[in-house]
């Protein structure tokens, strides 16, 4: 009974035990916090990275070097086929990738020069240049005609039906509303996005192919739905396989926000038959976006089945390179991908909790030095206690218990402080910037326009249970010296 | 039931001694030297006897007194309390034994100062007892340490801390925690030596009525050959021996 009650009131006698449960308070606390923000910032960045990259991607290799010397299948729609067939694939749709330059746009477009002037020339901008399928005709007109073809008896399979353009990154960068302080101008119709939009400067001149600027570039760019843009890009010649440079005039028809920034910056989106005609018609495709229907569930396993199945069709061929897992590395999932990017982060976090539990060391170091001085302070009581008969055990369990409740006020006020405020952290956060008038998350920088925290349990409970345990071998140092004390020392003197 | 603590037990009265120590030695290592302190002690402590222990400061008496306390371990010899071979024991027996069988009372009354004067007599049993067996003795026990305060006129004082009383009131509160756990054997260190006279002779006199009340074997530290007096036997000690 002593042991409780004693190292109850010990407890209670001196602040000084308030400074180590407060340090514990605050480890505790900063720590479940900053875990919660950070594993919240992990699964927003990759939900966010994965909206904006296929479950998985078909790469074929197309270069003339093959293993067997056959030539790649120029067309797509034989591994689309391939792809559809499978039930845990939702959809498949190629595109083709390309990179060119911004020779001119805006406002300057509207009258061409053969020479560029300096200036003019150190404003020219690299671009990404992709070229994706939409079906919205077929779709629009495809259940009309499907249903009166089922009705004369013939089976009606639309030819492009499998690449459900609304599930693709670009319906889903055109769907989304424009950044608020950006000059961003949406498409009309995002199921129709390469209509050509209405024309400016008096409609006349040759009718142009449609493309869509990334926001930011559209932006920085000055453009304005209908401007003329200028692409210039390098093709090899098929014939002659020297290299030739092929420019062409576009209109522009709005602008999408991946959310994004390198893409924002750098992408337009095009016809896919429109960008192959660009580059002199000798590509179609350069690699086939796959939606799966349950990712998590078979994604990993449906990468390797497909490129197993696509090798025997002869969709994609073998430079006989493999990797350690027997896989080929042109079916590849997101996380492929994005593996550095998801590698930093969990990284960071690991690396972050490791720092942040030496702030736990350091309160264990705290409370290791208040009762190293209160053992030190209470060497009569000790003495007094051996003498009415408590044995050396009793003497250790009544120093120890001080750490132990150390440890529980301490860690459980920290827990509570911890997921209160990854709950509340934006509003605390948005008080906080209004308070000292400086922003503190900027959300201009990231993809995300709030503080993201998931509180998980295991990680809160690991904590805690880390607080106990550093805390008491902290006290149990001072609470063992406490017990080997020779009583005599500590009676004999007043 | 609280007459209990006060009738002595009567198989103390009449039966063997409560303290035997045998041919005790105790020397310190001083710079590698033994430096001999108690040189073959033997002492026999009767029940319901009173002993007062004299001796010149340096006889050893205090060191006795430690190794009779079960406080310092003897180089040789041997100490039996209540039938019990003490230094045999393992330390948490050990421990038991000093608990249940051995009052101290000393000259700094040694009391805790986070505790009150209630607290400090309630502590032996705090001590004796499981956190669950005290919770549920605590009206009990509570009631007796009142009632021990009270008799020794510390009826107002009870949850006050020591260093708000006297030094005779403290010495009064350590005299009530030495006697709670209604030890056969109370070993008292120069009980007088902080206190004034008359303070002093108080006190002496709570000592003797608590001795004679309860049939106590009482061992007295004492300078004071008028204190000795007092004691049904003096034992003179010179130079880590009974003389």
């Amino acid at each position: 009974m002593y042991r409780t009650f004693l190292s109850w009131r010990y407890l209670r006698a001196r602040l000084t035990n308030l400074i180590g449960i407060v340090g514990i308070t605050v480890a505790v606390g900063a720590l479940i916090l900053i875990l919660s923000i950070m594993t919240g910032f992990l699964e927003e960045t990759k939900r966010t990275v994965r909206g904006n990259l296929a479950d998985l991607i078909v790469t074929p290799i197309q270069d003339t070097r093959s293993v067997t010397g056959e030539p790649v299948p120029k067309d797509a729609r034989i591994a689309q086929r391939i792809l559809v067939e499978d039930a845990r694939v939702a959809a498949a749709s190629p595109r083709l990738v390309w990179y060119g330059l911004i020779a001119q746009g805006g406002d300057r477009a509207g009258h061409s020069r053969d020479v560029l002037t300096d200036s003019e020339a150190g404003r020219m901008m690299g671009v990404q240049l992709v070229g994706v399928d939409v079906r919205s005709h077929e779709r629009l007109g495809g259940p009309a005609l499907a249903g009166m073809l089922a009705l004369l008896g013939v089976p009606f399979v639309p030819e492009r039906v499998h690449d459900d353009f609304d599930t693709t990154d670009l319906y889903a960068g055109l769907a989304r509303p424009p950044h608020p302080r950006r000059l961003g101008a949406p498409v009309e119709n995002p199921l129709d996005p390469f209509a050509p939009p209405p024309v400016r400067r008096g409609g006349s001149g040759p009718r142009r192919a449609a493309v869509i600027v990334g926001e930011q570039l559209f932006s920085s760019l000055r453009l304005r739905r209908g401007d003329e843009l200028e692409l210039a890009t390098v093709v090899p010649d098929p014939l002659t396989g020297k290299v030739a440079i092929s420019n062409r005039k576009f209109v522009v028809a709005g602008s999408f926000r991946s959310g994004e920034n390198e893409m924002d910056l750098e992408r337009i989106y095009l016809d896919r038959r429109e960008l192959g005609d660009f580059l002199g018609g000798t590509m179609s495709f350069s690699e086939i976006l796959v939606k799966t229907r349950d990712y998590d569930a078979h994604g990993r396993r449906l990468a390797v089945d497909m490129e197993r199945k696509l090798a025997e069709a002869g969709a994609i061929w073998w430079n006989g390179i493999e990797d350690d897992l027997g896989r080929r590395g042109q079916v590849r999932t997101w996380e492929d991908f994005r593996r550095t990017l998801l590698g930093a982060i969990e990284n960071e976090r690991v690396l972050m909790a490791i720092m942040l539990s030496l702030i736990l060391l350091v309160a264990g170091f705290t409370i290791f030095a208040i009762l190293t001085m209160m053992v030190a302070e209470k060497r009569r009581d000790i003495g007094i206690l051996t003498a009415l008969g408590a044995p050396p055990r009793g003497i250790l369990a009544t120093f120890l218990l001080i750490g132990f409740w150390d440890a529980l006020l301490g860690a459980s006020m920290g827990a509570l402080l911890g997921v209160q405020g990854a709950l509340h952290i934006d509003s605390i956060e948005q008080w906080l910037s209004g308070v000292l008038g400086v922003q503190i998350f900027n959300r201009d920088v990231y993809f995300f326009d709030r503080i993201p925290a998931v509180v998980e349990p295991v990680p809160v409970a690991m904590i805690v249970g880390g607080a106990f345990a550093i805390t008491l071998a902290c006290a149990a140092v001072p609470a063992w010296r406490a017990a080997r004390l020779d009583p005599l020392v500590a009676l004999r003197y007043e | 039931m609280e007459m209990r603590t006060q009738e002595p037990t009567p198989a103390r009265a009449a039966g063997q001694p409560v303290l035997v120590a045998k041919g005790v030695e105790k020397h310190f290592l001083l710079a590698g030297n033994k430096l001999p302190v108690l040189r073959g002690v033997d002492l026999e402590l009767a029940p319901a006897e009173s002993v007062a222990l004299l001796g010149s400061s340096g006889a050893g008496k205090s060191t006795l007194l430690h190794v009779l306390g079960l406080l310092e371990r003897p180089s040789a010899g041997t100490v039996r309390i209540a039938g019990r071979e003490a230094w045999g024991l393992s330390i948490q027996e050990r421990a038991r034994l000093r608990n249940q069988a051995i009052g101290f009372v000393f000259q700094f009354y040694h009391l805790l100062s986070e505790l009150t004067a209630l607290e400090n007599v309630l502590l032996p049993a705090m001590i004796a007892h499981g956190r669950f067996a005290y919770l549920k003795r605590r009206a009990e026990l509570r009631e007796r340490a009142t009632e021990s305060l009270t008799r020794f006129g510390l009826a107002e004082r009870l949850s006050h801390r020591p260093p708000q009383l006297s030094g005779g009131e403290r010495q009064r509160v350590a005299l009530a925690r030495a006697l709670f756990n209604d030890p056969p054997l109370l070993i008292a260190d120069e009980p007088t030596g902080n206190l004034d006279s008359t303070t002093g002779a108080a006190v002496l006199e709570l000592i003797f009525e608590e001795q004679r009340r309860r049939g106590l074997t009482l061992l007295l530290v004492t300078h004071d050959t008028t204190v000795a007096a007092r004691c049904a036997r003096t034992v003179h000690m010179h130079d880590g021996r009974v003389v």
